[in-house]
């Protein structure tokens, strides 16, 4: 039914006078269970969806949305599109909207158990991440959490034969938990899991983040100076959410913007580094038989052993690029939270994977002689894309001496910049997690500089 | 719509709902993106939907549509009872709400210029001037980003306690992102700016913003990396409210308070030097965070939450006010119908004290002026960073070389204490925070001197 409203969509803007026309049909349904101050605090059923109009006339882009599914909402809305497409400026870099390619077979990413969870298990899981807290100390308190549910689906048609539907379900469920030990109050601490399938460990979850928040209590002195730094895949991901995952956006290549635009075939990283995105990897959260454009998913190489190989792209700056893409569109989010069918595509990483290697994790620490352990980062938003330069507090973090974790410490910051530092990666762990678009090992740097 | 808000309501509080709440919006969002002197993307759209909020046995429920049919509307509002049901099975410590004295009112928001009497054309000439302009400054700025977007919302508020509120909401946003090139090196800022109306575009025409943010791009390329470690600062106006929001704001939305922030217990006593006063205000008009009622109906005011170096208030909603046993404060804000109220900061800012700026500069014999900000996070120890755009070494009282790629961070409760003077212009920042949802706040006060600031 979905597909037919997207097809009458795309018509009725030709007949408009359109030269090229997509409709993207999103529909959300979420589930979850909310914890606050150790217990339960509610539960919640929405539903958001919409549809998307991408009008070109005469390479002049016009977009409307509308959150009411009825053909004569939907059609309004193709009207907008058209007219802002007429109001527009040309765009002399316009080429085309995505052609038609086979896509990849499902990536394992709808789970019919998942979609019918009922509101209850959600309750019983936040229960259980709570017990676990608590069971660990009592001087924990489960701050705040949630399990969240979500149910999705896509529909994508454009007037040169694309059309696509894709289903998607999702539990994500997360503990923040804080600790206090006499006159210490810990950082808040967190622990969450993400995954396609109906796949949760409320107890890791829940005992995770209290231990966090009691170890962090255990303050000891931090000293300033260059040092190896272990990253838990948590901090790595931050630092490299606004900066490196920016960088190898094709638009920011072809404008310039990104210090990468002139250095394939250069070593950027170490050459324990080999970066993928991978869009068609089985449970991977942001894996799909397709992108926001109805462009196919695909493994992209990025970094092979620290060489930079390539860049991740949508239909439009792939076209500019002469390139095609690599099935990289994305949609909604930005400054405004926008739903994704309120926003026109832009490039984001599917699952953005780092190679794990073969330190077991629990060993790295033992490498280390005097060094910090970073679980988490603050402020890494703040960091400068073009330039790479950082400087962010290290919250929660601690001291390693000897091979071991020896104590927390407080007020710690680091800076310098993440294209040099990722060249200073000397130890790459074994196990991977799951980070928003990011699948990251533990990784060690050397060389880091830690302020106090 | 009242007549069927009301039975529905009616009919949810029949089952045994203590509460009821039904937020219905119908929003007229413009976004215009340009970049590089070309229109990315004009997009109109019309939106609408309903958040509906059910307290059953102490437990929240909450539902969203985005079809406001009598059939939907009905159906949310028993979804909405089922989740609270459901949630109510396991409650330990049942929610209750403060008291508040139920309201029939229709209001708006100040404005002088509705953004939707403003032609596209129009609109789009002022955001490619601001390109333009920026490219014509110098040749070494070499991207122009611009985003604006234009919200304005109708909003009713019922709730089964008698509140039917109609509320106009209206916000003009632009924020630019610009970035230079010079001999290899590359440098960006951002600014951000807003207003209710469209009259943002007379105070703040399109050439004074470009100007500013292209300054701030071509100030990079002369300026060196600070020292790092603890100096004394001058927190110009750009910061103080980052500093404010961020430092202090967080942990005193009272939710966040109440779930072990650093100022947990701490009513009463002295946290800052007695020269700080702290308040998040809904009546300061020109504010993004000016409000009639917030989305529990709550009437806006003012809210002190440092007096003379005292903490004496939270933010609260009706949930924290009843647990606390003090009268809400009116911050209970929603960014839209898909989402419920949380405590947001509104207008938080320092209060001016008697120094010009010359004299905090006074008496430093190196330290950083630290000119404007790209953002700031805290943590509930009290521990928070602010990424700093702009800033100026100070070396004997004076302002000497810019610095770039600078940060700040320390703790609330060790740096208020750390505040020694406070200036006498105040200024007042628009921006957007993010709990989960976003929100328009604004943030300001006059430049402050702190005698130490870890600078990283």
């Amino acid at each position: 039914m979905y597909l037919d409203l997207c097809r009458k969509a795309v018509n009725e803007g030709l007949k408009l006078g359109a030269t090229e026309i997509e409709a993207s049909l999103l529909l959300m349904r979420n589930i979850s269970a909310e914890i606050e101050r150790g217990q339960i605090k509610g539960c919640s059923a929405t539903d958001d969806g919409g549809i998307g109009i991408r009008a070109i006339v005469n390479r002049k882009i016009g977009f409307a949305y509308t959150n009411n599914l009825t053909v004569e909402s939907v059609i309004e809305a193709v009207r907008s599109a058209v007219k802002a497409a007429r109001a527009s400026l040309e765009d002399n870099k316009w080429k085309s909207l995505p052609e038609p390619r086979p896509y990849p077979s499902p990536a394992d990413g709808y789970d019919e158990k998942l979609a019918s969870l009922p509101a209850e298990r959600a309750v019983e899981i936040c229960q259980e991440v709570i017990d676990a807290a608590v069971d660990y100390s009592k001087k924990v308190l489960p701050a705040f959490g949630e399990t969240a549910i979500s149910i999705g689906e896509v529909v994508i048609v454009n007037s040169h034969g694309v059309e696509v539907h894709d289903k998607y379900t999702r539990i994500e469920c997360y503990l923040a938990a804080m600790a206090k030990i006499g006159d210490t109050t810990s950082p808040i601490c967190h622990e969450f899991s993400q995954s396609r399938k109906y796949e949760v460990n409320p107890r890791e979850i829940g005992s995770k983040a209290a231990e966090l928040a009691v170890k962090s209590t255990k303050i000891g002195r931090a000293e300033p100076g260059k040092f190896t730094v272990i990253f838990d895949p948590i901090a790595l991901a931050s630092l490299l959410t606004f900066t490196f995952a920016e960088v190898i956006r094709g638009d920011m290549v072809i404008r310039g913007r990104s210090p990468y635009r002139d250095k394939i075939g250069e070593r950027v990283a170490s050459e324990k580094i080999s970066f993928y995105d991978d869009g068609t990897l089985p449970g991977g959260i942001y894996s799909g038989k397709c992108d926001l454009e109805g462009v196919p998913r695909q493994r992209t190489p990025i970094i092979i052993n620290g060489i930079l190989e390539g860049f991740i792209y949508d239909s439009y700056w792939a076209n500019i690029a002469e390139v095609e893409s690599t099935g990289n569109a994305w949609r909604g989010g930005g400054g405004l939270r926008l739903p994704p069918y309120a926003t026109l595509p832009f490039i984001q990483p599917s699952n953005l994977v780092l190679e794990a290697k073969d330190i077991v994790e629990s060993d790295l620490i033992k490498e280390i002689k005097n060094g910090y352990y970073v679980r988490d980062l603050q402020g890494a938003h703040q960091s400068n894309p073009e330039t790479g330069e950082f400087s962010v507090a290290a919250v929660p973090c601690w001291k390693i001496e000897n091979g071991e974790l020896k104590h927390a410490v407080r007020g710690v910051m680091l800076a310098g910049n993440v294209y040099e530092i990722i060249k200073n990666i000397t130890l790459v762990g074994d196990r991977s997690r799951q980070v928003n678009f990011f699948i990251l090992p533990q990784v060690a740097i050397e060389g880091v500089q830690v302020i106090t | 719509m009242k007549d069927l808000l009301l039975k529905i309501i009616n009919e949810i509080e029949e089952k045994g709902a203590e509460y009821v709440e039904i937020r219905v919006q119908n929003n007229n969002n413009t976004l215009i993106n340009i970049r590089d002197n070309k229109v990315e993307a004009i997009t109109a759209a019309l939106e609408r939907g309903a958040a509906i909020r059910v307290l059953v046995n102490g437990a929240w429920g909450f539902s969203t549509t985005g079809d406001l049919s009598r059939e939907s509307l009905t159906s949310a509002a028993n979804s909405a009872f089922k989740m609270a049901k459901v949630a109510s099975e396991s409650i330990k410590e049942p929610v209750k709400l403060a008291e508040i004295k139920s309201v029939e009112d229709k209001v708006s928001v100040p404005f002088k210029l509705n953004p939707k009497d403003v032609s596209i054309d129009i609109k789009v000439k002022n955001l490619l001037e601001i390109s333009k302009t920026c490219f014509s400054i110098d040749n070494r700025i070499k991207t122009v980003s611009v985003r604006y977007a234009d919200l304005v919302t109708d909003q009713v508020l019922a709730t089964n306690e008698g509140t039917y509120i109609e509320q106009l909401k209206m916000y003009v946003w632009n924020y630019c992102w610009v970035t230079g090139k010079s001999d290899g090196v590359l440098a960006s800022a951002r600014d951000e700016i807003g207003a209710h109306g469209y009259e943002l575009f007379e105070r703040d025409p399109p050439s004074k913003i470009a100007e500013r943010v292209s300054r701030k791009v071509l100030q990079q390329f002369e300026a060196k990396t600070p020292k790092r470690g603890q100096f004394p600062a001058v927190i110009g106006t750009d910061v103080v409210g980052v500093l404010a929001h961020e430092a202090l704001g967080h942990i005193c939305e009272a939710d966040l308070t109440l779930a072990g922030s650093a100022i947990l217990g701490k009513i009463g006593e002295k946290i800052a030097s007695d020269v700080v006063t702290i308040k998040d205000s809904a009546l300061i008009e020109e504010g993004f965070g000016y409000l009639t009622y917030d989305d529990e109906g709550v009437r806006g005011q003012e809210t002190t939450l440092i007096e003379n170096g005292v903490l004496v208030g939270l933010m609260h909603n009706r949930e924290t006010a009843a647990k606390m046993n003090v009268p809400p404060t009116g911050n209970a804000r929603a960014q839209d119908f898909r989402y419920p109220p949380l405590i947001r900061m509104r207008n938080t800012y320092f209060e001016v004290g008697d120094y010009t700026f010359e004299e905090l500069l006074e008496g430093i014999k190196f330290g950083y002026y630290l000119e404007s900000f790209r953002g700031g996070q805290a943590n509930l120890d009290g521990t928070f960073t602010i990424g700093i755009q702009s800033a100026f070494e100070i070396v004997n009282g004076e302002l000497g070389a810019p610095v770039r790629n600078i940060g700040i961070s320390g703790n609330t409760l060790e740096t208020l204490m750390e505040v020694d003077a406070v200036g006498k212009d105040f200024g007042l920042e628009m921006g957007r925070c993010g709990k989960g949802q976003y929100m328009f706040q604004s943030s300001g006060g006059p430049p402050i001197r702190v005698k130490r600031i870890l600078i990283g």
